[in-house]
């Protein structure tokens, strides 16, 4: 089946379903073999949207797969509900006046699920497989000149520059966990990890469901829940149907255009909290006339973010022309781009631009930068520029963006905990992610100090000025940071939806 | 009879070789590539080319095909790109879902479309032949991705009788596996039952007007032996064929309806795989397909040689 097809089958069946939903009551349906429950706390049935490619928390890079990693791996740190990393298997650290000697103690007692001790050994081992093998979060590690464990409660990290965040790189997310050699290197990791987590993996059935079991020799707070079962489910129509027939007690995966009117019942409870993602526009700076300032100020000008937010977001989100959102202790306020389309016109007739037409590359995978395009072509349109909107798979928009083969795209930026990850990749002239080209030396030296400034106020300044001048620069046109949007049975107690997507079920309870 | 098996088991074996060239060189055309989908937004150069060589997609296309070929050719597709999993397994995992949903939805649509099909024809014109019309075209051209949402918020939602989706193993539970398997079925055996409805009125019309139909009326032979023993008889021979075809394009996976339903077999997987543009896995549903298209076609030549003594080898 083309794209193109698809494209209109997306549309079709969101459209449908946006009529329906109308009209399906909210009565709550109890067909009897939901939940499961075997023991005291039975066992929680969670639909996520789609399948963990595989279960390495090293290897995976998807978000669904961390949903479920997030219950079974432990990290060194890890964020708590306001993002300040708080001891997890290491109680407690120190740091080396020169900044480059980090010593952490690890928990006494923490063993994997299956009985074996967790050392500095292992700790050593999984920070040299991420290093050594270049893994996914390799990059997290940039500034690591070694891992030791002198003791087997003692790791030592040496740094060749002082790295401030190197507690979020530790403990941000699951991607850093801390693995066991032997469950590595037979190979089982994949499906059948072994953490330290509360949970552990039970059974994996491809295409269906994952079972997690509780782990009885965690260190922290036995989990109430015996297991949580993660299924599949794509649509989030069918998906809520399953929340509200019991079936499921959680979801992630619920109909946008539905959130408000379900906020507002009781059960299922659904509840919102800002994501530290971002979503913005990026101009190709290589290409004429976007390598001009001006011009991309005017577009800037020329949006209004409140509209695009409403269409594409049906109004979940918080709109924002800087990265960072409003609940960060990094958050910056500044927002100099009123909606102005004759400023936007103004600025483009004095840069010499009229009659422009441009392309704007967004995906299917992320439906919402499809519906926002579309209300930003209507704005473009409004001061002059024709806008052709490119709706790709992702696949292909990954293969484009990285050939540099667009005027403009949309797409977000997620999970983020310290400034340097909203920051250095995109708008450093040297970052990884910096597909559209931005260039200011100034910029470049701000990122780079900030990246091993110490001085908690000194640094929290850098990233205020690099953050004023991207945004003067217009090197990324920054429109929301959306919201986490979460549902479940009114049975559940103890969940709370987390600014940094994180899906925690260690402290929940599924009553009768 | 051996030799035309044997004939149309080495036929087989030239498609699935082409199958194999012709997916292989397909997939070179589609744009997006693999690693840079598994990295998602987090990109970095390095990481990349790790993964790429890991994947074996450093190294030249023919290289790329005669590996990957003489690998197939014992058995082994390869291992997925996501996952790291023999391809081989991954596939046959899913082949029960597919085969379950898809053998049942068969069966919901021969027992609707013979009856109905059936009765159009012997009273050609009559309301219930409007009837069975009317239901052909309404399967036929409401989508099915559609019916599949009605059905979930009727007799899941308002009515509470069926989950709204999911699987359970027909060998784990037989109940619950019906309750599950319902749904779905009967959105995709509606589809069928349409097709096949119109297909049997129209079957059974033809063998109606036949003379040797017409000779045993006039022997004096009842309606009800007329139409059991005469027509039924001739009329299904190109039935069998059109519900083979039928059979073996389910086998294939019903890609909608089974994202929709979350049902885990071929279809959803296909659908998985050419958004991660897990290439192994992708030939390896198409080859798996292709293989059970061609083994149904070939049991259906050897039924007809058998129904029919008029279809032999030359």
């Amino acid at each position: 089946m083309s794209r193109n097809k698809l494209g209109v089958i997306g549309a079709a069946l969101t459209l449908t379903v946006g009529v329906l939903s109308g009209c399906t009551g909210g009565e709550a349906v109890d067909v009897g073999d939901g939940g499961g429950a075997k023991g005291a706390g039975g066992v929680l049935n969670a639909a996520i949207g789609g399948e963990p490619d595989q279960l390495d928390p090293h290897k995976t890079s998807a978000y669904y797969s961390f949903q479920v990693l997030e219950n079974v791996y432990d990290t060194l740190v890890e964020p708590d509900a306001d993002l300040k990393m708080v001891p997890s298997l290491a109680t407690k650290w120190t740091t080396s006046a020169d900044q480059l000697t980090w010593t952490f103690t690890l928990r006494d007692g923490a063993t994997f699920s299956d009985g074996s001790p967790l050392t500095s050994e292992d700790v050593v081992y999984s920070y040299e497989r991420i290093i050594k093998q270049k893994l996914n979060t390799a990059y997290k590690f940039a500034t690591v000149k070694s891992v030791t464990g002198p003791d087997p409660a003692t790791v030592v990290v040496t740094l060749s520059a002082p790295t401030p965040n190197l507690l979020a790189n530790l403990g941000g997310f699951k991607g850093v966990a801390i693995v066991e050699k032997a469950n590595v290197e037979s190979g089982k990791v994949k499906t059948a990890p072994v953490g330290s987590g509360p949970f552990k993996v039970a059974g994996y059935t491809s295409g269906d469901s994952i079972k997690l079991v509780r782990n009885d020799a965690y260190w922290g707070d036995k989990p109430k829940l015996d297991g949580v079962t993660f299924t599949f489910v794509k649509d989030p129509t069918v998906a809520l149907q399953n929340l509200r027939s019991g079936q499921v007690q959680w979801t992630d995966n619920l109909p946008p255009q539905q959130v408000k009117s379900l906020r507002d019942g009781d059960d299922p409870v659904v509840r919102s909290a800002p994501s530290t993602d971002y979503w913005y526009v990026a101009l190709n700076e290589a290409r004429k006339p976007f390598d001009n300032p001006e011009v991309r100020r005017a577009i800037g000008y020329a949006l209004d973010r409140e509209a695009i937010t409403k269409a594409a977001k049906f109004g979940l989100a918080t709109v924002n022309q800087t990265a960072i959102p409003r609940n960060s202790a990094f958050f910056y306020d500044y927002a100099p781009y009123s909606h102005d389309p004759a400023k936007a016109k103004q600025m483009l007739g004095q840069a010499g631009v009229g009659n422009l037409t441009m392309d704007l590359m967004v995906t299917s995978e992320y439906p919402e930068t499809v519906t926002a395009a579309q209300v930003i072509a209507a704005q473009l349109k409004d001061v002059g520029i024709t806008v052709k909107i490119r709706t790709l798979d992702f696949a292909q928009w990954l293969d484009e963006q990285a050939k540099g083969k667009f005027d403009g795209f949309m797409l977000g930026w997620l999970g983020n905990v310290d400034p340097d990850e909203f920051y250095y990749a995109q708008h450093h002239s040297g970052g990884t992610f910096n597909f559209h080209k931005y260039a200011n030396p100034a910029v470049d030296k701000l990122l780079d100090t900030a990246r091993t400034e110490t001085d908690q106020n000194a640094r929290k300044q850098a990233y205020e000025q690099a953050a004023k001048q991207i945004v003067d620069d217009a090197s990324y046109l920054y429109l929301y940071n959306p919201d986490v949007v979460q549902g479940w049975s009114k049975k559940v107690s103890g969940y709370d939806v987390r600014s940094d997507r994180a899906i925690r079920f260690r402290s929940v309870a599924l009553g009768k | 009879m051996t030799r035309f098996v044997l004939r149309r088991v080495l036929q087989s074996a030239v498609v699935l070789l082409g199958v194999t060239l012709v997916v292989f060189l397909l997939l070179q055309l589609v744009p997006g590539d693999p690693v840079r989908v598994a990295l998602g937004t987090r990109f970095d150069p390095q990481t990349y080319e790790a993964l790429r060589s890991r994947a074996g997609l450093d190294q030249p296309l023919p290289v790329q095909y005669a590996s990957y070929l003489g690998h197939a050719l014992t058995g082994d597709l390869g291992v997925s790109f996501r996952t790291g999993q023999p391809v081989s397994r991954i596939v046959l995992e899913r082949l029960p879902a597919t085969l379950s949903l898809a053998v049942t939805a068969v069966l919901f649509a021969l027992l609707v479309a013979f009856p109905l099909g059936i009765v159009a024809a012997v009273r050609s014109g009559s309301a219930v032949d409007h009837a069975a019309r009317v239901f052909s075209q309404f399967g036929v051209s409401v989508p099915d991705f559609w019916m599949g949402i009605m059905g979930i918020i009727l007799f899941a939602g308002v009515l509470g009788w069926l989950p709204p989706s999911g699987y359970v193993a027909l060998t784990e539970d037989p109940g619950r596996w019906a309750s599950h398997v319902a749904l779905p079925a009967v959105t995709v055996g509606l589809v069928t039952a349409s097709i096949l409805t119109r297909f049997i009125r129209s079957s059974v019309l033809e063998v109606l007007s036949a003379d040797y139909v017409r000779t045993a009326e006039a022997k004096g032979l009842r309606n009800r032996v007329v139409i059991l023993r005469h027509v039924l008889r001739n009329a299904l021979i190109p039935v069998v064929t059109v519900v083979a075809v039928q059979l073996a394009s389910l086998l294939g996976g019903v890609i909608v309806i089974e994202v929709l339903f979350a049902w885990p077999g071929i279809g959803r997987l296909t659908f998985d795989a050419v958004q991660a543009r897990d290439y192994p896995v992708l030939q390896g549903a198409v080859l798996l397909v292709a293989a059970l298209f061609l083994l149904v076609n070939l049991l259906v030549d050897i039924l007809y040689a058998r129904l029919d003594p008029r279809i032999t080898v030359k």
